[in-house]
């Protein structure tokens, strides 16, 4: 196991490494001087050319690819344009926000989808069913910004149950904290909650008719307990594969919803970025970012050994 | 008869310490702003942003500041001169005042201020504006000497905005570039702590020198890129004031018990650029053909109803220069006239043209309308959107035949004209060039009193209007929305919110 997971540790240097080199290059062609955006209306000839001395600007874009990977080994991702602020500093400051809608959007999307796509898979074709379907096909179809306005609206104006928006740290207000987490949760949560549950459905019928559940059968088990305890953890493979993506995902940050619930994560961050022209941020983002994916992945791996022992992840000894 | 006067006297005694009680100010409590976009940078002399300056009111004192007419009033400078010929400012300083790290206010530190702007190797973006400085001398402790390389009339009104903004000397030394993570001003709010994309906290700064200011204890301003939660945050009453509103809001606001609407003329301008150097606008009379084929009126109303105003200038309502008929007449949409202008431009059946656009549903709409109005003289319109950094770069490369993009607008007439339409200027998109138009622009900029330059400006406009590099279109009002609990807040046109005298009831 120890020696998997150094190797898998490895191997993200490489995924980051190219990962930067794409990012880098394509920012780079985006049209638009990053110094003229960045001064936008204040500009003059005089400010332009101080602030493209400052940014590097007149250094070939491989050069700048090579300082800045420089300081990258050294933990140095530089400071954003817009703000002067060190980009390391920022994205520290964000992934705890980011972290924690990515979580408790899960924890809806899953509460909703795991027990709903067992029950519509197990009681195929009866009312629990079409129900599941029905809220998956609602949850997928629902556009996020109307949701969140729609609830924002309701919840937040007319009755004052819920903060409509914003953001405080746990450890500042708690209580606040998971009230102001409430809606952005259940708009990301019911968008990833119907792919989980069709998933979770369909793979749960398909195992439910191997030989193995209907062996437990004969030998007179329960139905529950052939349902949760035998036949959902083979079930489950493939959808912690689409539960580790969507976690990878929302890691990288939810932009729609972070914008009307004004969080601070890094979906908006990276757009503002982008339109910004702030080249380091948008570096530092999609670095995050990569990294995020590497070590879901690696954590999703490390899931299906314990869900089904007959992946290994090593080789044994001969 | 003693007991009737008596109880009179107490009687109105009551009523008036009543009156005054909910009239006069309280002290106390954390006023929540909403803004339109996240500020970046707190450093006034490196800022780039429009929307610092909304926090910069607060925590940065000024040499001079504005008030709701536009006109310059006392700030840190209670009184000055002009003299040789408008080449020399002498202010008289405010005596007592203390940055919020307890260096005083002086001379002394509105030279460094100056010679921190105009010092390239520092590269204040504050440097266009003030490049005319050519000595900052220190009379004495409260008096200084600014010398200008020529007279310029906006000199004053710069000074209202952030190239007058007064930075501690002790703070801006010790952090230099970092000056923006801990900015320390004369204000009557000092800097708590910026989160990015999340908030601003000022606190009262108690060694202020105005005492009726700073009723407010804490100002806390939250950035909301999305107007619908913006004006539902204020609505749920989780903030007291919100900056801009769109358009179709404003109905449903002015008639919401929960909230005030303020409106006011803004400072900007709303229009079409137009590259005078690229086929087909290159031929003035076809310019002229699609300015005949455009009703103002007509986009003011459909588009944004009564929230902008429709207008033909740089020089909106409130503005001195605003009532020079080449600015305010409105033109009469005229097809003959389009017709006419087409044949003699060689394109009587009209010709193509693409017309690019920020994303965004107003900018859209206006391009659509003006689109269905020009065809009928067969203009057809190309609508392109563009994302804003792309446009800006094809403005810079001359790459675009026509686009709709703005100003945001300034209090001096000088700055809504001048970079756009004087040969080279860094703002200056259609690449307009005309040197009567350039040597009217610097007289306007010398030209001391109102009435001189009143007339520079009318034939300024007298030229543009036929010239047509540009066509102004509309002006947008300034709105401020606020909560119950905001109390005494002035509306100024630069849309700024100055909080310093405002208080909350509970």
């Amino acid at each position: 196991m120890s020696r998997f997971l150094a190797r898998r540790l490895l191997l993200t240097l490489p995924v980051l490494f190219f990962v930067s080199l794409i990012v880098f290059s394509l920012i780079s062609l985006i049209p638009g001087d990053p110094a003229r955006v960045f001064l936008g209306e204040e500009v003059t000839t005089e400010a332009l050319e101080v602030l493209r001395k400052q940014l590097g600007l007149d250094r070939p874009v491989h050069i700048r690819y090579l300082y800045w990977l420089g300081r990258v080994v050294r933990g140095d991702l530089g400071k954003s344009v817009r703000d002067g602020r060190p980009v390391l500093d920022t994205l520290l400051q964000k992934l705890p926000t980011t972290m924690e809608l990515a979580v408790t959007s899960l924890i809806v999307a899953w509460a909703i989808a795991i027990p709903g796509g067992l029950l519509a898979a197990w009681k195929r074709r009866s009312a629990w069913d079409y129900a599941a379907t029905t809220v998956s096909l609602a949850g997928i179809s629902i556009p996020n910004f109307w949701l969140g306005i729609m609830l924002i609206y309701l919840l937040a104006v007319n009755q004052r149950l819920l903060p409509p928006s914003g953001y405080v740290e746990p450890w500042v207000d708690l209580g606040r904290n998971l009230r102001l987490m409430v809606m952005p949760s259940i708009v990301l949560g019911s968008a990833l909650a119907a792919l989980v549950m069709r998933l979770l459905r369909s793979s749960l019928i398909e195992v439910l008719g191997t030989d193995y559940v209907r062996t437990a059968h004969a030998k007179g088990l329960n139905d529950r307990v052939v349902v949760v305890k035998h036949a959902m953890k083979n079930a489950m493979i493939p959808v912690v594969t689409i539960m580790g993506l969507q976690l990878s995902g929302l890691l990288g940050g939810a932009v729609i919803t972070e914008t009307i619930f004004a969080i601070p994560g890094f979906g908006r961050l990276a757009v503002d970025s982008i339109l910004t022209r702030d080249y380091p941020m948008v570096q530092g983002v999609v670095l995050f970012a990569a990294l995020a994916v590497v070590l879901t992945n690696l954590f999703v791996d490390m899931v299906y050994a314990f869900l089904d022992p007959r992946i290994r992840l090593e080789e044994r000894p001969a | 008869m003693k007991r009737a006067v008596l109880f009179g006297i107490i009687a109105v005694l009551i009523v008036t310490s009543v009156t005054f009680a909910g009239a006069a100010p309280r002290r106390g409590g954390t006023l929540r702003v909403g803004l339109n976009a996240d500020p970046p940078n707190m450093d006034p002399h490196q800022s780039t942003a429009a929307v610092d300056r909304q926090v910069f009111q607060n925590l940065f004192d000024k040499l001079v500041d504005l008030n709701q007419d536009l006109e310059i009033v006392p700030m840190l400078a209670t009184s000055w001169t002009i003299s040789d010929g408008g080449r020399t400012y002498t202010f008289r300083l405010r005596p007592n005042v203390v940055f919020h790290d307890g260096t005083a206010f002086n001379a002394e530190a509105v030279k460094y201020n100056f010679e921190r702007m105009l010092d390239r190797s520092f590269g204040s973006n504050r440097f266009g504006e003030v490049n005319l400085v050519t000595g900052v001398t220190v009379v004495d402790d409260l008096t200084v000497r600014i010398a200008l390389e020529k007279a310029y009339s906006p000199f004053l009104a710069v000074l209202s905005d952030r190239a007058g903004m007064m930075v501690s000397p002790t703070a801006a030394r010790r952090l230099g570039r970092d000056f923006a993570r801990e900015p320390v001003g004369a204000g009557p709010y000092k800097f708590v702590e910026k989160r990015p994309q999340e908030r601003i906290v000022l606190e009262r700064f108690d060694r202020h020198w105005d005492r009726t200011a700073g009723n407010v204890e804490r100002i806390i301003y939250r950035p909301f890129t999305d107007e619908n939660a913006r004006l539902a945050n204020l609505r749920a009453d989780e903030l007291d004031i919100i900056d801009q509103l769109p358009a179709r809001d404003v109905p449903a606001v002015r008639t919401d018990a929960k909230t005030r609407l303020l409106e006011r003329s803004g400072l900007g301008w709303q229009g079409m650029w137009i590259n005078v150097t690229a086929a087909p606008l290159n031929n003035k009379a076809l310019r002229q053909a699609l300015n005949a084929a455009i009703d103002r009126r007509t986009i003011a109303r459909v588009v944004f109803g009564e929230t902008v105003t429709p207008g033909n200038g740089p020089f909106p309502p409130g503005m001195f220069t605003h009532n020079i008929p080449a600015n305010s007449r409105l033109p009469e949409r005229n097809l003959d006239l389009a017709r006419q202008k087409l044949r003699e431009g060689g394109q009587p059946n009209g010709f193509a043209l693409t017309l690019k656009v920020t994303p965004g549903r107003e900018p859209q709409q206006v391009a659509q309308v003006i689109q269905s109005m020009v065809t009928e003289v067969g203009i057809r319109v190309n609508i392109e959107i563009v994302e804003f950094g792309t446009l800006l770069a094809q403005h810079d490369a001359g790459r675009f035949e026509a686009s709709l993009l703005g100003w945001s607008g300034r209090p001096d007439p000088d700055a809504n004209i001048y970079g756009f339409f004087v040969t080279g200027g860094a703002l200056n998109n259609s690449k307009y060039s005309n040197s009567r138009v350039d040597t009217l622009l610097d007289a306007a900029r010398i030209l001391t009193t109102a009435e001189q330059r009143r007339r520079a400006y009318t034939e300024i406009m007298t030229i543009l209007n036929d010239d047509l590099p540009y066509l102004f279109l509309y002006w947008p009002k300034e709105y401020k929305t606020l909560g119950p609990k905001l109390q005494g807040f002035v509306h100024v046109p630069d849309g700024m919110m100055r909080l310093r005298h405002v208080w909350l009831n509970p």
